[in-house]
């Protein structure tokens, strides 16, 4: 396939994505839908943070573990955004749609298609982390003046910027995983995000230490690149972890390509059974 | 279930008394319930409208409020498996602490909760049943703001005044709050008095609007001819 028809044809899917995700209201109510849920999200764990620590017997607040929270919360909108477009977009085109056979008509590919499509929710998941950054703060710090020690200018963006760019080639790959899931089957697509974002939520060490978990579920965590992505923004941003940076990188490339291989050869799999099994245009609702 | 271990392991890290697991496995079974209300009873004349089928149950001689009736009681069959599921797996896996000294008020606590909780759900299909894509947003909208307004992970007494104000206009704070203070604090009756009236309250209020609204919505779709718009 021609490099301009693949680029076509991904700029072409996040411009589709980004309508259909955005024309039905105006920026202000669009950016509103955007920030309330994941912002929503954010203060259930912190008020969770706050209450559990006035409520323990030593009734002490510590700043570097809510700053731990605080991040790990933040940057896990990527995976929820990524999974969730990814996950329904099978459904939404196959079914209520009905396009998903067109794409197939067209000179573009459906890999190419789906990358455009989960680009664009990863450009939404960064509007929601800036959002939720901004009003998370100024709730937390500003309103409720719990003291959240980030320094900004202290950052380590070249860390931040390698880090997310490693993480979104994982998170896309688990999404290819689920959109080959979704092709072979139907009206799992909420359920399966819900799982899947559950399981890397509850063992990828997003709001709490993973060493708090019984050592199965250590094992669990050790296996999941989200462990080693939210190390490496934490590291980035807070410094308030004493490991070795290049290491977690190494691991977090390495467990990316693992799931980069597992996301496209269930994909790839799903895909050509599906085309030989006539489900590429299957109807679902009635 | 995934997510609530999250946050038992969360009270856990902070050292929290052993209630507040019993706090987060209680207000996850009611998750269910809330999931369920949103997305099958709010949301079921919007996945109509967008199947196709809609106007085959406008043309039928039948109330809008049985044929939701009729989904709520089969969500809530549903529902309750999956809630039972969650609620004894969670106890048992983290070996929450309960006082249940009255069973029938717990029980009482629940079906009023329940009902307020469709009856609400009954509201809002009346909106729901106009709506476009933002039905789908708009349920998203309403899914974590609801769990972090009502308490599901946390006593609402310990949030900001104005906060519990709002999280007072939500059935499923006063339901939560009651069946927590039976299940958990082991309290009677007479102690969670007023949980019961208040929820009695939005029953009373919510079924007659619900049918209100629902009326109204049909007739303004009607008018402007948005009942079998699909793809919006």
């Amino acid at each position: 396939m021609a490099v301009n028809t693949i680029l076509r044809t991904v700029k072409q899917a996040i411009w589709l994505g980004w309508k259909i995700d955005t024309n039905w209201a105006n920026p202000l109510v669009f950016a509103i839908y955007y920030l309330v849920r994941p912002l929503a999200s954010l203060l259930i764990v912190g008020f969770i943070f706050l209450i559990g620590s006035l409520a323990s017997p030593s009734g002490v607040f510590d700043p570097q573990y809510f700053a731990y929270m605080f991040v790990g919360n933040c940057f896990f909108v990527y995976v929820t955004h990524v999974m969730m477009s990814m996950s329904i977009l099978i459904h939404e085109d196959r079914v209520h749609y009905e396009v998903l056979k067109h794409i197939y008509l067209s000179p573009a590919s459906l890999k190419w298609y789906i990358l455009g499509r989960a680009l664009n929710g990863v450009l939404n998941a960064s509007t929601s982390l800036i959002l939720t950054l901004g009003f998370g703060l100024l709730i937390f710090q500003g309103l409720l003046g719990v003291q959240i020690p980030i320094n900004w200018l202290g950052i380590d963006f070249p860390l931040l910027a390698l880090s997310l760019i490693i993480g979104m080639f994982c998170f896309l790959a688990l999404g290819f995983m689920l959109c080959g899931i979704n092709i072979m089957t139907s009206r799992v697509q909420f359920m399966l995000t819900e799982y899947v974002s559950g399981t890397l939520y509850l063992f990828g060490g997003v709001v709490f230490l993973p060493e708090i978990l019984p050592s199965w579920g250590q094992t669990i965590s050790n296996a999941l690149p989200i462990t080693y992505f939210l190390k490496s923004i934490r590291f980035a941003i807070l410094h308030q972890t004493s490991f070795d940076a290049q290491t977690n990188i190494a691991y977090l490339v390495l467990t990316t390509v693992g799931a980069i291989i597992l996301g496209i050869g269930v994909f790839k799999i799903a895909e050509y059974k599906a085309r030989r099994d006539g489900l590429i245009d299957r109807k679902e609702e009635y | 279930m995934l997510t609530l271990s999250a946050y038992v392991y969360l009270y856990k890290m902070l050292n929290a008394p052993a209630e507040f697991a019993s706090f987060v496995i209680i207000g996850g079974t009611m998750v269910a319930f809330w999931s369920n209300v949103l997305w099958n009873m709010s949301a079921q004349f919007y996945w109509e409208k967008e199947t196709g089928s809609l106007e085959v149950y406008l043309v039928a001689p039948i109330s809008r409020m049985a044929i939701l009736l009729g989904m709520a009681l089969g969500g809530i069959v549903n529902t309750t498996l999956r809630a039972a599921v969650i609620l004894i797996a969670g106890t048992l896996i983290f070996q929450v602490p309960f006082m249940l000294q009255e069973p029938f008020t717990a029980l009482l606590m629940f079906f009023l909760t329940i009902i307020a909780l469709y009856a609400l759900g009954m509201l809002f299909a009346s909106l729901f049943m106009l709506y476009g894509r933002e039905a789908w947003h708009t349920a998203n909208l309403l899914q974590e703001p609801v769990y972090l307004l009502s308490g599901l992970y946390f006593p609402v007494n310990y949030l900001p005044f104005i906060i519990q104000i709002l999280a007072s206009l939500i059935p499923l704070t006063f339901g939560l709050d009651g069946i927590r203070r039976v299940i958990i604090l082991g309290e009677s009756i007479t102690d969670t008095w007023l949980n019961v009236a208040v929820l009695v309250v939005f029953i009373l209020v919510l079924l007659p609007f619900a049918k209100f609204a629902l009326n109204y919505m049909e007739n303004l779709g009607k008018k402007e001819g948005r009942l079998t718009l699909r793809w919006q």
